[in-house]
């Protein structure tokens, strides 16, 4: 059979806009049929909006669309369904009480009413076909990520899908899972389906992709390239961009752009044996619709030390996070914050104490987004006086300007609303309020997600700089570059527990290996 | 334009658009809209004695609506106000009862405490059950409401009853006259000073004490304020207890002013107007005066449209209603305005 290399997508001057912010701007790019394309750039670049684009979520504003040399004029699902494309979005979008059947019957048409076994027969073959090892019957909130994210692809592809996108399907794997994904895109490949995957990672880029295509601040940096003919450097410098290369060292480049394993952290040795701050003794607690159990941790934390928490997401590092905050019962063992025991203690005791939380859900439980930045800049403060304690808001304002100018938050004034901030400077909002003089143990949970170049490498020195001031931190991301050129030591969760720790040098592999309980 | 401009400005179009809806259907049901609107600002405001009676129904509703204003600030909706209204006059009547004879110096402040008490305890069970048990406090309160109309009527058809009433409707024994703050007009200095006070308090609460702060805060997101280690079952029970307490307050104001005695199902709106200020004001302390100045306004009119207007009176229910139906729908309307506008509306 004869290749056939004839564009499978084509698009001109590809412009969105939402309201004020421009996502992508004069955009255009071919991608040719049968081929793995990654489509790669920082948080903020565009990547997402390209993938809805062709997806026909979102409406272009300007520009052109060819699907297999056929016009369309995009913002329209069921147009981009017809053309053969199907997009694997990067947060499941199955009913997680759906049985895999029923969801694979959801995206599917034709039929008009099945009993569940039918549902069951008709499409358990096709899971099969691709390699999905599950049951149709299994419910989808029963399934591990990995699995979850295979039917989600097999649910992609009931309608003989030729264009699949992918939109960074790896956030939420372990290397090994990712390895597992690359297998079956492979296989894909096999089958003729193109695939176009949203990806953050050079490493992972240059694993699996034929071409790649690097978007920055909305616009085509350049691409696609063929990745056989470009190196990890060549490619970090074009998702970066060459003024902001410049003001970062070797090890996080690499790890923002996943170019190269950061093998090692700054190791510092201390001589004298410093005090902890976190003392985590056996600890259990129960499971909650938030996550599940942690059983019997231990956990030392000491003083300008930060310990990252790797660990594929959903293995207790919520958990984890809300026992020490007090925001879930201890049911077994002892907590201690800088030697006092907190076990019984509420959160605003352990705060006292000098606990500061960077939360997960950074405009849910981190700010009130409708709030003013004053009143959540001090609410930390306010919760250390009386209930009924008198305040003046013209000092608090002053104060909380004064803050936040140092933290280099740019606003218009202390009474805006916080949702009106950027991902970035509501960020800083909150390490301005959580990163204090007082802190001693900090926990960092996901603190970079969704950020820029500039605002994560922004909230690592912070972390670096309390390290160096004593605090302690607990780091939890589910990237394990950040983790590794951050982190003094690294802890892996897996189902509640802590399974393996790993000192500098850190070896990616058996780290991965512990993340999903194959122990080296 | 500034937040409180913004919001200043919502207020008073969505009360117009209500007017106007108004307007539009009694003149299409056959009455005269220029002529309603004629009765309606000059018995609100215009006709001499008509400030008077606008003032006379707009302090009691402004002492309820601050309550209002701070417990759906603090993200509790308490409408039970008509309910603890009730109760606290039902409990300031028990309590002149039993002091019956003494000093007016003695029994005044002890009605007012009992009235604020009562009103408190008929907020604190549904404010239990909210934060123990996480029974929904809208449906509990406004269950309350009946239960307390019911109270009401116990107390004044049994143990409070008028023995000489006409039995026409069920009412208490009326209170001595030294023991009232006011004339049947509703204007004095006790009750004005007893309006400011409240105003006044309930305005350093919000905007001068760290409560005000973490209250506001939590209303707009509690899983924040729990992050941050705050024990939020305070600040909800004492939005609670604080709201209940100053609809008692109303109460015994009414049973001590202008109406000297218990009545059965007594100024049955009381609440939901003040719901509505407390809508309309969008919880600020300062506008709340003001919106209750005109709900007061609207209450004075009332005798001057089947009048004037031939409408009758219980239109003014339709307009109150009319202004509910857009305040409620309020956000999302503004939110497509605002869109539609190229967001000229969102504020700095």
């Amino acid at each position: 059979m004869m290749e056939d290399r004839s564009p499978i997508f084509e698009c001109r001057d590809v412009t969105v806009r939402y309201g004020d912010i421009t996502a992508l701007a004069d955009v255009g790019v071919t991608f040719e049929r049968g081929m793995i394309h990654a489509v790669v750039g920082q948080n903020g670049a565009g990547k997402t909006t390209f993938a809805r684009v062709l997806a026909g979520l979102v409406r272009p504003a300007a520009g052109s669309l060819k699907f297999s040399g056929r016009s369309h004029a995009g913002g329209s699902v069921n147009d981009a369904r017809r053309a053969g494309v199907e997009l694997v979005h990067q947060s499941f979008a199955l009913p997680p009480s759906f049985t895999v059947a029923e969801a694979m019957q959801f995206g599917a048409e034709g039929g008009s009413l099945f009993t569940r076994s039918a549902l069951e027969r008709r499409w358990q073959p096709h899971l099969d076909s691709l390699d999905v090892k599950v049951k149709a019957r299994q419910r989808i909130r029963d399934l591990p990520v990995e699995i979850q994210q295979g039917v989600e692809i097999a649910r992609a592809l009931v309608s003989e899908a030729k264009l699949l996108i992918l939109d960074e399907p790896t956030a939420v794997l372990s290397p090994e899972g990712t390895e597992k994904l690359f297998e079956r895109i492979r296989r894909l490949k096999a089958r003729d389906v193109t695939v176009i995957l949203i990806l953050h990672k050079i490493r992972e880029v240059l694993a699996i992709a034929d071409t790649v295509t690097v978007l920055r601040g909305g616009r085509l940096v350049d691409g696609p390239l063929d990745c056989t003919e470009i190196d990890a450097d060549r490619l970090a410098e074009l998702i970066i961009g060459p003024a902001a290369t410049r003001g970062l060292n070797a090890d996080d480049k690499a790890a923002l752009t996943g170019s190269a394993t950061v093998a090692h952290a700054h190791i510092e040795t201390s001589s004298a044996r410093k005090n902890s701050v976190l003392e985590m003794r056996a600890v259990s607690t129960r499971a909650d619709t938030e996550g599940p159990a942690l059983d019997n941790v231990d956990l030392t934390i000491s003083a300008g030390e930060i310990i990252g928490v790797a660990g594929v997401e959903g293995n207790g590092q919520r958990t984890l996070v809300r026992a020490i905050s007090a925001l879930v019962d201890v049911v077994d063992g002892t907590l201690a914050i800088g030697g006092d025991d907190v076990t019984g203690k509420q959160l605003a005791a352990r705060r006292a104490a000098g606990l500061r939380i960077i939360p997960f859900e950074r405009n849910v439980e981190g700010l009130s987004l409708s709030s003013s930045l004053w009143e959540n800049w001090s609410a930390r403060s306010l919760l250390q006086m009386p209930l009924l304690a008198a305040i003046n808001p013209v000092t608090i304002q002053k104060r909380c300007a004064a803050a936040l100018n140092r933290w280099d938050v740019h606003y218009a004034n202390v009474a805006q609303r916080a949702g009106s901030l950027s991902g970035g400077n509501a960020q800083k909002v909150i390490l301005s309020r959580e990163m204090d003089e007082d802190a001693r143990l900090i926990l960092a949970a996901q603190p970079t997600r969704g950020l820029d170049i500039g605002a994560t490498s922004f909230v690592w020195d912070a972390m670096r700089d309390a390290k160096a001031r004593g605090c302690g931190l607990l780091f939890i991301s589910s990237d394990l570059d950040e983790i590794f050129d951050i982190s003094d030591r690294v802890v892996v969760m897996l189902s509640g527990r802590i399974v393996a720790e790993f000192r500098p040098p850190y070896d990616i592999s058996a780290v991965g290996a512990a993340m999903t309980g194959v122990l080296k | 334009m500034t937040e409180r401009l913004v919001s200043v400005l919502r207020a008073v179009i969505f009360v117009l658009l209500g007017l106007a809806l108004c307007g539009i259907m009694f003149q299409l049901a056959g009455y005269s809209a220029p002529l309603m609107f004629q009765a309606i600002a000059d018995g609100a405001f215009l006709r001499a004695g008509a400030l008077q009676q606008a003032l006379r129904w707009s302090l009691p509703l402004f002492i309820t609506a601050t309550g209002v204003a701070l417990s759906f600030r603090a993200g509790y909706f308490n409408i039970g106000a008509q309910g603890q209204f009730y109760i606290g006059a039902v409990s300031a009547a028990f309590m002149a009862e039993w002091l019956n004879g003494a000093p007016a110096a003695i029994v005044i402040p002890a009605c007012i405490a009992s009235g604020m008490l009562g009103g408190a305890a008929w907020a604190l069970w549904p404010g239990l059950l909210r934060l123990k048990s996480g029974a929904d406090e809208v449906i509990t309160t406004l269950m309350g409401n009946f239960l307390a109309g019911l109270v009401l009527l116990y107390v004044t058809a049994g143990p409070l009853k008028d023995p000489s009433g006409s039995g026409q409707q069920a009412s208490s024994r009326p209170l001595d006259a030294a023991y009232r703050i006011s004339d049947s007009m509703g204007l004095s200095p006790t009750i004005v000073a007893i309006v400011a006070v409240v105003g006044v308090a309930i305005w350093l609460l919000i905007n001068r004490t760290t409560f005000g702060v973490l209250s506001g805060l939590a209303g707009r997101n509690p899983t924040m304020v729990e992050w941050q280690g705050a024990r939020t079952w305070r600040i909800g029970l004492a939005s609670f207890l604080i709201s209940g307490a100053l609809a008692g307050l109303a109460g015994t104001v009414e049973l001590m002013g202008p109406n000297g005695r218990l009545t059965g199902g007594f100024l049955p709106g009381h609440g939901f107007t003040a719901i509505l200020i407390a809508l309309v004001a969008n919880f600020s302390v300062v506008g709340t005066a003001f919106v209750a100045l005109f709900f007061g306004g609207l209450a004075s009119a009332a005798l001057y449209l089947p009048i004037m207007a031939g409408l009758p009176s219980a239109a003014i229910d339709v307009i109150n209603a009319a202004i509910a139906l857009f305040i409620t729908a309020k956000s999302s309307l503004i939110d497509r305005i605002a869109k539609l506008k190229g967001r000229t509306w969102k504020t700095s």
